[in-house]
């Protein structure tokens, strides 16, 4: 007899063994269950029994398992995949309104396991700003930190460096990592002269990476710069965008105050890679061996995230809260591109809006589907997560918010303000702006951030006066409020 | 069916913006609004209580030109603490001390207010039929009112630009009433 199957099921759960068990495990298992709940034993029952004997006739018949488990995998039901989703609602009840009302979700994607699945080889580039204004500590820091860098690959891995002012120059090829003796030699060498354009840099960087990209390679182009570009914005940002269509990520590093920040962020949010700021020397050494590490780490590549409100839900916004805080594009139907995901996990934050009269019960609101590239075969891997909440016209019980959420929450409300402060300054709104960055400089010091709080204040007070921010504040408090770090414990505060 | 489910926006004590029900962080000033006060880095397990009070609702029993607010000011650190007002809800000010189970609604812990003379328990703001009260609790090194020292447990009416004193640190007195 031919078994039907159904792809809901699981069949592995039901049996209790894992997906890759073999025929003898599922038989024995199948024994000792069938013994348990044959309807003419004490402990029987003849539901149980029944679905017992369904999962063993799918998964004793090596075909029938086999289409089993590609019905499952397409679903995304799968539970081989090595990412998990977890999601947090702001209420889990919630009255049924005759107007909108707002409901934060967040979604984490994070590894299954700890151990990942081991380092993977590299494909590297790093773009190295060597214009006249990183003369002196400046460049030697530089080079201090890319010397570390270099100790710390691995020999499979590969690496090209590239030095650029008014042009660009490959200082050394795409070589292994056992010739460090060559690409020391050639760091120790570099000499700064000349102007910033970044989009030479950027362009011959990534003609080294691509000569290498495919196969197991994590390729990234890491972009380090003190200075501004003009006039190749537009090109630089485009190309990024066809590098991350390649596979190839963009990370960009700015150092000391003179950079273009929105110019990075968004050649980084091209690229699927980060901007950060680099205040002090010290902390170069401390993010290039961060990149290193994350992205040697990767454990799923390419993450592309589906967000599919169900009827009666408006997507208000959408933003990574994690690693770092950020904006994401509305996804209008499409996929949003969240880059690699290595041992750290990506959070996402909705604004989800509720029409009015939603249906009454238990519902479906939300449902998250994540496409991602994983294991050492990159197989193309989905996985589902639905998010549900209840509509009552009764009492609504009095709901904790989960503390993870509601830490997040508090962090990205201060980002937003900043992050809306300098968008009224840009349309020439002082005031808006100085009462924006005045609640931000509040909120701040609510939450312990004293030396942010601080510099908000400042900020506010010269935008108040002088009608602009300091170049240095401004960045502090950008890449500040961005990364305030959602410690561990905040989760035990409230337990 | 309680007040809150028949759906009415939000009003930020601290800033008037209307924010959604449901609203957690205030779109226009940030402020956590269940608590309509500051949170630290997670609101404190004595404001627990049933969600729909601690919501900031159009429908509430105040009427027109009624206090919904105030803000204090430390002028030490120029911190602006905007706080809600509800009859019969008291706003406790002094220093946070979680093993007495003290949680004060304006902690001045930040602000140095252990230095400055604050006590734990050091005053209470409340209001009574649209008037807004400030009373001492009998701190340590006392409350002043516009530099008039207050006899403990008795309420002085509070205006706006007012200026409380608590041990030696200064703070000013802003209130919000409903706009019509």
């Amino acid at each position: 007899m031919r078994a039907t199957i159904d792809p809901q099921k699981d069949y592995y759960q039901v049996l209790g063994v894992t997906q890759d068990a073999s025929i003898e495990e599922i038989k024995a298992a199948f024994r000792a269950l069938a013994r348990r709940y044959h309807p003419d034993s004490a402990t029987g029952d003849a539901e149980q029994f029944r679905l017992v004997q369904e999962a063993y006739d799918v998964l004793r018949d090596p075909a029938q398992r086999l289409a089993y488990d590609r019905q499952r995998a397409s679903l995304g039901l799968s539970s081989d995949a090595p990412l998990q989703i977890k999601s947090w609602v702001s209420a889990s009840v919630l009255p049924a309104l005759e107007s909108e009302q707002l409901l934060y979700v967040m979604a984490e994607i994070s590894p299954k396991s700890a151990q990942g699945t081991g380092e993977q080889p590299l494909n590297l580039a790093l773009v190295i700003d060597r214009s006249t204004s990183m003369r002196g500590t400046r460049m030697e820091n530089v080079k201090l930190a890319i010397h570390e860098f270099i100790d710390a690959l691995k020999p499979e891995d590969r690496l090209a460096v590239i030095a650029f002012s008014d042009r660009a120059e490959v200082i050394v090829p795409s070589v292994r990592g056992t010739e460090k003796r060559r690409l020391h030699a050639a760091i120790s060498r570099l000499v700064p002269s000349g102007g910033t354009e970044i989009y030479q840099g950027l362009m011959t960087a990534l003609e080294e990476v691509r000569r290498y990209v495919g196969g197991r390679y994590v390729s990234h182009v890491i972009l380090m710069t003190d200075g501004r570009t003009y006039g190749d914005e537009e090109l630089s940002l485009i190309e990024a965008k066809r590098a991350a269509a390649q596979g190839i990520g963009i990370s960009a590093l700015g150092i000391g105050e003179d950079w273009n920040d929105l110019f990075l962020d968004a050649l980084a949010q091209a690229g699927h890679g980060l901007s950060q700021y680099i205040s002090a020397p010290s902390q170069l050494q401390r993010l290039l061996q961060q990149h290193l590490r994350g992205l040697s780490s990767v454990i799923a590549r390419n993450l592309d995230l589906f967000v599919k409100p169900a009827e009666g839900m408006v997507l208000r916004s959408i933003y990574r809260v994690r690693p770092h805080i950020g904006p994401l594009p509305l996804p209008e139907g499409g996929a949003i591109a969240l880059g690699h995901l290595s041992d750290e996990s990506i959070g996402v934050l909705l604004e989800l809006v509720v029409q009015p009269e939603p249906p009454l019960g238990e519902h479906r609101i939300l449902r998250f589907e994540v496409e991602a590239l994983c294991g050492n075969d990159l197989k193309r891997t989905r996985l589902r997560h639905d998010v549900k909440v209840t509509f009552t016209t009764g009492e609504v019980p009095p709901q904790e918010v989960p503390a993870r959420l509601l830490n997040t929450l508090a962090r990205w409300s201060v980002y937003r303000l900043q992050e809306k402060a300098w968008h009224f300054l840009e349309k020439g709104d002082t005031r808006e702006a100085t009462t924006l960055l005045q609640s931000a400089a509040t909120r701040l010091f609510d939450m312990g951030q004293r030396e942010l709080a601080r510099v908000a204040m400042l900020e506010a007070d010269r935008i108040d006066q002088q009608g602009a921010p300091s170049s240095r504040g401004r960045k502090q408090l950008r890449y500040g409020t961005r990364s305030l770090a959602i410690s561990p414990a905040d989760d035990k505060l409230r337990s | 069916m309680s007040d809150e489910s028949k759906g009415t926006a939000i009003i930020c004590p601290a800033c008037g913006a209307e924010n959604l029900p449901g609203t957690l962080f205030c779109t226009e000033c940030g402020i956590y609004l269940p608590s309509g006060g500051p949170l630290r880095t997670e609101p404190l397990p004595d404001e627990q209580e049933g969600a729909t009070s601690r919501r900031w609702v159009q429908e509430s029993t105040l009427g027109v030109n009624q206090l919904v607010g105030i803000t204090i000011e430390v002028l030490e650190s120029g911190r602006r603490v905007p706080l809600a007002l509800e009859e019969g809800k008291e706003i406790f000010i002094g220093r946070l001390d979680a093993v007495h189970g003290i949680f004060p609604e304006l902690d001045l812990t930040n602000d140095g207010g252990l230095g400055h003379g604050v006590s734990r328990r050091h005053a209470r703001i409340h209001t009574k039929n649209g008037v807004c009260f400030l009373e001492d609790m009998d701190s340590t090194n006392g409350t002043y009112l516009e530099d008039e020292r207050l006899t403990p447990y008795l309420p002085y009416e509070l205006h706006d630009g007012d200026i409380i004193t608590l041990g030696t640190m200064r703070l000013r007195v802003r209130l919000h009433k409903r706009a019509a």
